[in-house]
């Protein structure tokens, strides 16, 4: 297949495909060089199309403005989901698997014919969804994320979503084929970190979409009358199975990208191979568990269930999940100060490659995934406080904490970095993609906050077109927290023009940006102050800032779980 | 230099970990076993939990039930008055039978819950205080028996919050709370 298209995969390498790259060092081969853009730029038109629609979503929940009319509303909705939460991220997650595997083990990426196969099936997968969405008409409705049964969707939304898993576990087979033939070439040698977290995320993966796929085939069946009776509590389980594990799938690859672009472009070292790994290790046991928080509010699961998915097991991930919070900034601490970029407690940070969009976006996916989304995702998790979260705004809020900041900052870094390092484009609009993340991390963070405190404050439902003002049939009214979706709305605003200045500065890059021609112009990504040269060992380095930022983390943790518990106990009593 | 794009040093398990990490690592270890026990803890001690029994049943099962709990109750108003201590909700498309429906407060009743289509979620707050508020999900095909305890008196207003339909929004219900004779 000739992929070259506007010049963009025309990277110059040797007789046997491969070329070095400047930046990571790594040996790269063409092959997966040339999926890896593909695929990431597939994710770019997928946040394109979402954030269209997180515009028109905004502004009908923001109801002084009230664009939308209720039988578009969640149709407007279920778009902005699926584009946004499914297919950037997951289109992106396979350029990551991509990374991971073939180009951080120096390979070339194996049955190319199979990953072009993952990549139509997708493609058309996410056109079916789209399409059926858009044109959903009575008795069916939008299925939003969940399509919960018995309410039902188009047929053809069922049977786009097959077609995109199955497309999505076809693709990841490459990258399982090119470890599978790493080991057998060299048996003793472990994985690097990055590979290893990759192949994590990847087990996570597959687990979460076969359990998809399951749930998927059989409500595809119901709904073409094959199959009688949809039972909504075995839906419920089982579509959580996907629905949340493509979050942790979000997650397990986030964390990945966090170690591969603070080491890339901020000099950070693994301060502990021994205790990253056995982090993910607990992802791979644990973090699928957490899909259950879902179903802390429901029937017809049993106290026991609820007690062992979200506490015992699902804290096992939380621990780890804080192993990485202290691992990941100490390892920029520490590789910082070995090349003398110490100074006093926050040196290390404060003279940081700030400019560089790719460093700020990452540390501000890190930063921010910890306080706004991981936080409420362990306290919303927790089998009383649920109540209080369950189905409101709050939830909303916690989500977008994790992937509309978390996750999408950090895939925003690396979409940057690709642009300079594969597509060997220089960015355009040097000062507008340098304040980009600063921007939108500022007005997304406030978006966040905002849907939690409507949430909790107001008992603001979600999925909901309008009911502030207005609910019809009743004098009632959530008036009260009109001021705050003022806030909401304008910090809406700002956040989705920030997300339009990362892809005009993406796309621009690559039609019109000056092309990288040599090293040197892509030296501003190499972390600063060379290659170490001491041979003091790495955990022998202060890390004092970050224990001191690790400290803070845990005050305000303590803080907000002390606060909903309050709230939760101020509550009438309920239950046994 | 320790890259996470390099294959580690030989040895990788065995060197050792840095103090603040081994502390932090402590930390984030005794936190997570706090959370685990209060919140089974809680389960016996506290006063809110989302528990209670749950039983199979089918829409035309539940519209019996309901059908002869409100030939037993009174009226006042345009209100139930439950006959004893149970109280039957059901939800469906798009508005919440067996309400509006007048409680006295400090009395325990067992709110009987189930939806005759699709999902829905019951979600309930006292008009003079939003911020105390609950939420549950209500299945069709599930009965759940929640006990419930209202201190305070008031009008209390339950929302439908899992989207049904585009009526969705209209999905409506009071309940209120009267002093105990
Ligand atoms: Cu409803």
């Amino acid at each position: 297949m000739n992929l070259d298209v506007l010049g963009l995969f025309d990277n110059d390498y040797d007789t046997e495909g491969f070329r070095t790259c400047s930046v990571t060092g790594l040996k790269i081969h063409r092959s997966a060089e040339n999926y890896v853009k593909l695929f990431g730029l597939t994710a770019v038109v997928a946040l394109l199309v979402g954030g269209i629609f997180a515009f028109t979503v905004a502004m009908t929940r923001w109801e002084v403005v009230g664009l939308l009319q209720p039988s578009d509303f969640y149709i407007h909705l279920s778009l902005h989901a699926w584009n946004l939460l499914i297919f950037w991220m997951v289109f992106m997650e396979i350029a990551i698997l991509y990374v991971g595997g073939p180009m951080v083990l120096g390979r070339r990426l194996p049955i190319t014919r199979v990953a072009q196969t993952g990549y139509v099936s997708m493609v058309l997968g996410a056109l079916v969804i789209n399409v059926s969405i858009f044109l959903t008409s009575p008795p069916d409705t939008a299925p939003l994320l969940t399509a919960y049964a018995p309410l039902q969707s188009p047929p053809a939304f069922y049977a786009g979503v097959i077609l995109f898993i199955v497309g999505a576990v076809v693709a990841a087979l490459p990258f399982f084929l090119t470890l599978w033939r790493e080991r057998r070439e060299y048996p003793n040698r472990s994985l690097p970190l990055v590979a290893f977290g990759a192949f994590v995320t990847s087990i996570i993966a597959v687990e979460a979409l076969v359990g998809g796929l399951i749930t998927f085939v059989v409500t595809f069946l119901w709904r073409i009358d094959l199959i009688q009776w949809m039972d909504a509590a075995w839906y419920r389980q089982m579509y959580w199975t996907i629905g949340h594990g493509t979050q942790q799938i979000n997650l397990a690859a986030m964390v990945t990208v966090w170690y591969f672009l603070t080491h890339v472009v901020g000099g950070a070292e693994v301060i502990s191979e021994k205790v990253s790994r056995t982090a993910f290790i607990l992802y791979l046991f644990f973090i699928n568990l957490g899909a259950a928080h879902h179903l802390m509010s429901d029937p017809a699961v049993s106290v026991g269930w609820r007690i062992f998915n979200t506490s015992y097991a699902f804290y096992g991930a939380a621990f780890a999940s804080m192993i990485h919070a202290f691992a990941i900034p100490a390892g920029l601490e520490a590789g910082r100060r070995k090349r003398g970029k110490g100074g006093g407690t926050f040196g290390w940070l404060t003279n940081a490659p700030w400019a560089n969009p790719v460093f700020s976006a990452t540390i501000f996916s890190i930063i921010l995934f910890g306080f706004l989304g991981g936080i409420t995702g362990v306290v919303m998790g927790q089998m009383q406080v649920n109540m209080t979260w369950h189905n409101t705004f709050a939830t909303v809020g916690h989500f977008h904490g994790t992937v509309a900041v978390g996750t999408t900052l950090a895939f925003m870094g690396l979409v940057f970095f690709v642009v300079r390092t594969m597509f060997q484009r220089r960015l355009s609009f040097g000062r507008m993609a340098s304040l980009q993340p600063f921007f939108y991390a500022g007005a997304m963070g406030i978006v966040v906050i905002m849907m939690m405190y409507v949430g909790i404050l107001y008992g603001v439902p979600r999925r909901t077109a309008e009911i502030v003002r207005n609910i019809p049939g009743t004098e009632f009214s959530l008036q009260a927290a009109s001021p705050l979706f003022a806030i909401f709305g304008v910090f809406a605003i700002l956040a989705i023009t920030a997300g339009t200045i990362f892809v005009v500065v993406a796309v621009a890059s690559l039609l019109i940006g000056d092309r990288v021609t040599g090293p040197e112009d892509n030296a501003d990504l190499v972390p600063d102050g060379g290659a170490a040269t001491d041979d003091k060992p790495v955990h022998a380095y202060e890390m004092r800032g970050t224990f001191l930022i690790c400290l803070v983390f845990m005050a305000v943790f303590i803080g907000s779980y002390v606060i909903n518990w309050y709230v939760l106990t101020e509550l009438w009593s309920v239950g046994v | 230099m320790s890259s996470p794009l390099e294959i580690p040093e030989d040895g990788w398990w065995d060197r050792n970990i840095n103090r603040r990490e081994s502390i932090w690592l402590g930390l984030s270890g005794i936190w997570s076993l706090i959370i685990f026990a209060w919140m089974s803890a809680f389960t016996r001690i506290g006063e809110q939990n989302p528990i209670g029994v749950t039983y199979q049943v089918s829409a035309r099962e539940y519209q019996e039930k309901m059908q002869s709990y409100k030939e037993a109750a009174s009226e006042r108003g345009d209100a139930l008055v439950p006959p004893d201590t149970d109280v039957f909700i059901a939800a469906f498309r798009f508005s919440w039978d067996g309400t509006p429906v007048v409680l006295e407060a400090g009395t325990e009743y067992d709110f009987h819950l189930s939806s005759y289509d699709v999902q829905h979620g019951f979600s309930i707050r006292p008009e003079h205080a939003l911020s105390k508020q609950m939420n549950f999900q209500v299945l069709p095909g599930y009965e759940w028996i929640l006990p419930m305890t209202f201190d305070e008196p008031g009008v209390y207003h339950v929302i439908c919050n899992e989207y049904c339909g585009n009526g969705h929004r209209t999905m409506h219900g009071t309940i209120e709370v009267v002093d105990e004779r």
